[in-house]
């Protein structure tokens, strides 16, 4: 912990990049639900509730710990263009993707045990969603061996 | 609806998170309970142990691949691309617990005659993704990362067996 109360590596580190993709994940939920049909948005509501939900048990956890927890940036960019239902899936996809990857990191890095079954349990959430936007964006893989290492 | 901002949205930004990982390729070498005193080995060669542990059980998971697409030949272009995972993910643990052996004495599994194919499958499936997430559970470090990440490969395996 630095003086100014900012989480440095390790454990709390990788907390605060899991932080950080789920906020950037809330946000492209958004964008994923916006550009989806009425009728189709159920996917993308229950996976940004997802999302705010591992969000706030992330910046309680970190407040627990007197991190200061990262806030989400005023704005992102999208990584493609997002303009009909099939764009929302496959960024659907990238988004659940990403936070794999943080989640992973989070279990490479956690010494709690109570940590570590989160990472997990938000880690096999997230492979389930991108398994669905995967399925709807039309990928031919709609499944990944390794989420969130490659 | 596209912004940009310094910090931007991307992938490399969500993925960075992965960085430090390829370790995992080339064996575990790290991990929380590796250190110096002969308490912190003992728990790595525990940890090592319960890994290698885990690859028997990745080994029924690639056997019930093959045993499902025998047993229903009209599941082939379903489940091939699921059992090359499957390979893929025995592979990494091999290489994680170098001192595995290939099990030569587990009963290859099969379905039951007259049996839902798919569903066996799926609860071949869901039995290792639940043996993998205990493992994972109980270990630390790079161990942890790659059983996790083998775990929620396979639980998405299960829901697009659905």
């Amino acid at each position: 912990m630095t003086d100014d109360g900012t989480a440095t590596g390790g454990e709390d580190g990788a907390l605060q990049d899991a932080l950080a993709a789920e906020h950037a994940a809330v946000w492209g939920y958004g964008v994923v639900g916006a550009a989806l049909p009425p009728e189709g948005r159920a996917q993308a509501v229950d996976g940004e509730q997802a999302h705010r939900d591992a969000r706030d048990r992330l910046a309680a956890l970190l407040d627990e710990r007197d991190a200061d927890p990262v806030p989400a940036e005023a704005g992102y960019e999208l990584p493609f263009p997002v303009l009909s239902p099939v764009d929302a899936a496959a960024l659907g996809a990238v988004l659940e993707e990403g936070v794999s990857a943080s989640w992973v990191a989070l279990l490479d890095a956690a010494e709690d045990t109570g940590v570590r079954r989160l990472a997990l349990d938000a880690l096999v959430a997230a492979e389930v969603r991108a398994v669905a936007w995967r399925a709807a964006a039309g990928r031919p893989d709609t499944t990944a061996a390794l989420p969130g290492i490659s | 609806m596209s912004t940009s901002s310094p910090a931007g949205f991307s992938r490399r930004r969500l993925l960075a998170g992965a960085g430090g990982l390829a370790l995992l390729a080339a064996g575990c070498t790290s991990g929380g309970a590796d250190g110096g005193s002969a308490g912190d080995a003992a728990r790595a060669a525990a940890q090592d142990d319960r890994l290698a542990g885990q690859v028997p059980v990745q080994e029924a998971v690639v056997a019930a691949y093959d045993a499902a697409a025998a047993a229903d030949p009209g599941l082939g272009g379903r489940v091939t691309p699921l059992a090359a995972q499957a390979r893929e993910q025995l592979d990494r643990l091999r290489e994680a617990a170098p001192s595995a052996t290939a099990s030569a004495t587990a009963p290859a599994p099969a379905p039951p005659a007259g049996a839902d194919v798919l569903g066996w499958l799926r609860e071949q499936v869901a039995a290792a993704t639940a043996s993998h997430a205990d493992a994972c559970l109980d270990a630390s470090g790079a161990r942890a990362a790659l059983l996790g990440s083998v775990a929620a490969g396979l639980r998405g395996h299960e829901a697009a067996l659905v």
